[in-house]
């Protein structure tokens, strides 16, 4: 992935895949499709974030925060407002939330944004004339809730992820967040602006969770407060971007395609309840046996060097 | 609000509080000693409670001695895993660290779904306290048992670490594993025996749980989002932390759900509210050490 045609092909593929799954008709094709497309955006959300060196367990606050705002906008405005209502609003709690946390370090940053999302829920349970309670609310329709559609526009924010990923993995961004996420006083030393940095990394992770929320709620025009704010979509990101390989853009929407295939495959197996026991064994299998992600596993078995901001370095290392 | 209700609230939140302490003691004790937060610690304390709900209602084996039961039992699954694969990511990044025991707690509440079902569970165990009657409020006698060993197991695990030499080479290895390798200690050993440690005080609270609450395959998921909260609040490695962390966690949660209308629901999350008060105000906890960045 480190040359511009492999970038260009991984484009294409992405397109092709999503464009040819949308135009199928095999409805339970299409819904896995959707699936893995919103986990994709999640784990590129949180990957991004990670990259500052913060391990973030608050997805779902933001994914929650997606749906709700949109429930809560369209019926006083209008559906364009609704989801630019999403950026913003999305873009404020990730500012603020940024601030809040910027002096924790590793657990207590993963605990503090656990607290958050839990601490949201409480908020829709305790203002149920404003949030619906624990009944749910009713965000805008996805695309008229075409399904095809709906994995189209999906793709499309997918698309726009990935975009500003790579962007964030060019020349002008990635030192300075290997930098941050080393050694944050050398870096700000060298002239990085950390604090800055940080928080524009949350901002971005906390808009496109939110998109993915918002998209999310839209599927079925229905969601209830244990439908977002679970700890499930907090985990689901850190595991999907940690398998496929973090610090890519291409690690987090492999890792989505294995999890969320591997998932279904199990519900197949198991049946309904406890086929999450395999997710759990896989987790830990990959954990041990390839702590770099199936993208740093790929890279070691056909010898490539693992390139690092500040040079390069050989692969498997196992730091 | 009448004072009989509010005494007897603060006093149950007490006991409860006693049964938070000892969750959240055996997980800071895991984390002061080898960095990793066990996300799994809930699991270990749902096992054990599955374990003496099992030995009392086919065997009528008495709750006390299933709880032992399941700490030993909780030790050797404990011993087990961290051989088989938390020493492993000891020295990997610490997102790693994380997904480890993500991933082994997803293991384990998934198998407790397929072998046990989703359902909640009483345990129909015969008191073997009779209850207390102090003045006006009466505390049911199994909350007495949660209090009374709460409070050993917490008295215990402090007198280990503090007044014997497995407790102080376990200190000298959590403060400085290079050193204390150096030193001629079995710094691996020191990390097992701070698991094996957890997993007893896990497996006995356990056995505390099925006294007290409904026991399901998510019990230990609510107990450990709890003890997070405590050790937010007390800080990351302090076992004396812990201790007055549960005491304001349970009192905070039990007074919002007596005394708000409608707050059953939510006094639980009462419990992230503090913590991201507390972690924001003062980041290492009320009484942490500072964490080196």
């Amino acid at each position: 992935m480190r040359t511009l045609p492999a970038k260009i092909l991984l484009y294409v593929v992405v397109c092709a895949a999503i464009a040819g799954i949308a135009f199928s008709d095999r409805p339970f094709w299409i819904q896995l499709a959707i699936g893995i497309t919103i986990t994709a955006i999640l784990a590129l959300a949180w990957d991004i974030l990670s990259r500052t060196g913060q391990v973030s367990l608050g997805m779902a606050a933001f994914f929650g925060l997606g749906a709700y705002t949109t429930a809560i906008l369209d019926p006083i405005t209008n559906t364009y407002l609704a989801w630019l209502g999403v950026i913003v609003v999305c873009g404020l709690f990730a500012a603020v939330l940024g601030l809040v946390t910027l002096r924790l370090r590793q657990m207590y940053f993963a605990i503090a944004t656990l607290g958050f999302t839990l601490s949201l829920q409480v908020v829709v349970l305790v203002f149920p004339d404003f949030t619906g309670g624990a009944g749910g609310v009713a965000p805008p329709l996805l695309a008229g809730g075409d399904p095809a559609m709906q994995l189209l526009a999906i793709g499309g924010l997918l698309i726009v992820a990935m975009l500003v990923s790579d962007v964030l993995l060019r020349r002008r961004f990635r030192p300075a967040f290997f930098m941050i996420r080393t050694k944050p006083e050398l870096a700000a030393s060298c002239g990085v602006p950390v604090v800055r940095t940080r928080i524009l990394a949350f901002i971005i992770s906390g808009v496109f969770a939110g998109l993915a929320g918002a998209c999310y709620g839209g599927l079925y025009g229905y969601v209830t407060p244990s439908d977002v704010y679970t700890v499930n979509w907090s985990i689901m990101p850190l595991a999907v971007a940690v398998l496929g390989g973090m610090d890519t853009t291409f690690g987090p929407i492999l890792g989505a395609i294995i999890l969320r295939l591997l998932e279904e495959v199990a519900r197949e197996l198991i049946g309904g309840v406890g086929y999450q026991v395999v997710y759990g064994a896989v987790i830990i299998l990959f954990v041990v046996a390839l702590p770099r992600g199936v993208t740093g596993a790929l890279k070691a078995l056909f010898g490539l060097s693992v390139r690092t901001p500040l040079g390069t370095r050989p692969a498997a290392t196992g730091s | 609000m009448d004072a009989i209700t509010l005494s007897q609230t603060i006093l149950l939140s007490i006991t409860i509080a006693a049964l938070y302490a000892a969750i959240a003691s055996g997980l800071t004790l895991e984390f002061g000693v080898t960095k990793i937060i066990n996300f799994a610690h809930g699991e270990f304390v749902m096992f054990g409670a599955f374990i003496t709900y099992f030995l009392q209602s086919n065997y009528a084996i008495n709750p006390i001695i299933g709880a032992l039961v399941s700490g030993l039992v909780m030790m050797a699954l404990s011993w087990i895993v961290f051989e088989a694969f938390l020493a492993r990511v000891l020295r990997q990044d610490e997102h790693n660290q994380i997904l480890a025991t993500i991933g082994l707690s997803i293991l384990m509440i998934n198998l407790a779904m397929i072998f046990w079902g989703p359902d909640a569970r009483v345990m129909h165990a015969p008191d073997i306290l009779p209850a207390l009657r102090i003045g006006i409020v009466t505390i049911p006698g199994n909350n007495l048992v949660v209090l009374i060993i709460g409070a050993l197991l917490f008295v215990g695990i402090t007198w280990f670490l503090r007044g014997t030499r497995y407790g102080l080479l376990l200190r000298l290895a959590s403060d400085d594993p290079v050193m204390a390798k150096f030193a001629g200690v079995n710094v691996h050993g020191m990390f097992r025996l701070s698991f094996l440690i957890g997993g007893l005080t896990a497996g006995i609270s356990g056995g505390l749980v099925a006294l007290v609450l409904y026991i399901h395959p998510l019990v230990g998921t609510d107990a450990v989002m709890r003890a997070f909260a405590i050790v937010a609040l007390g800080g990351l490695g302090s076992i004396g932390g812990a201790v007055v962390g549960a005491a304001i966690l349970s009192i905070a949660e039990n007074m919002t759900s007596t005394f708000v209308p409608g707050g059953g629901s939510w006094g639980y999350g009462i419990a992230f509210l503090i913590i991201v008060v507390v972690l924001v105000l003062r980041p290492s906890g009320l009484f942490g050490k500072e964490l080196r960045a």
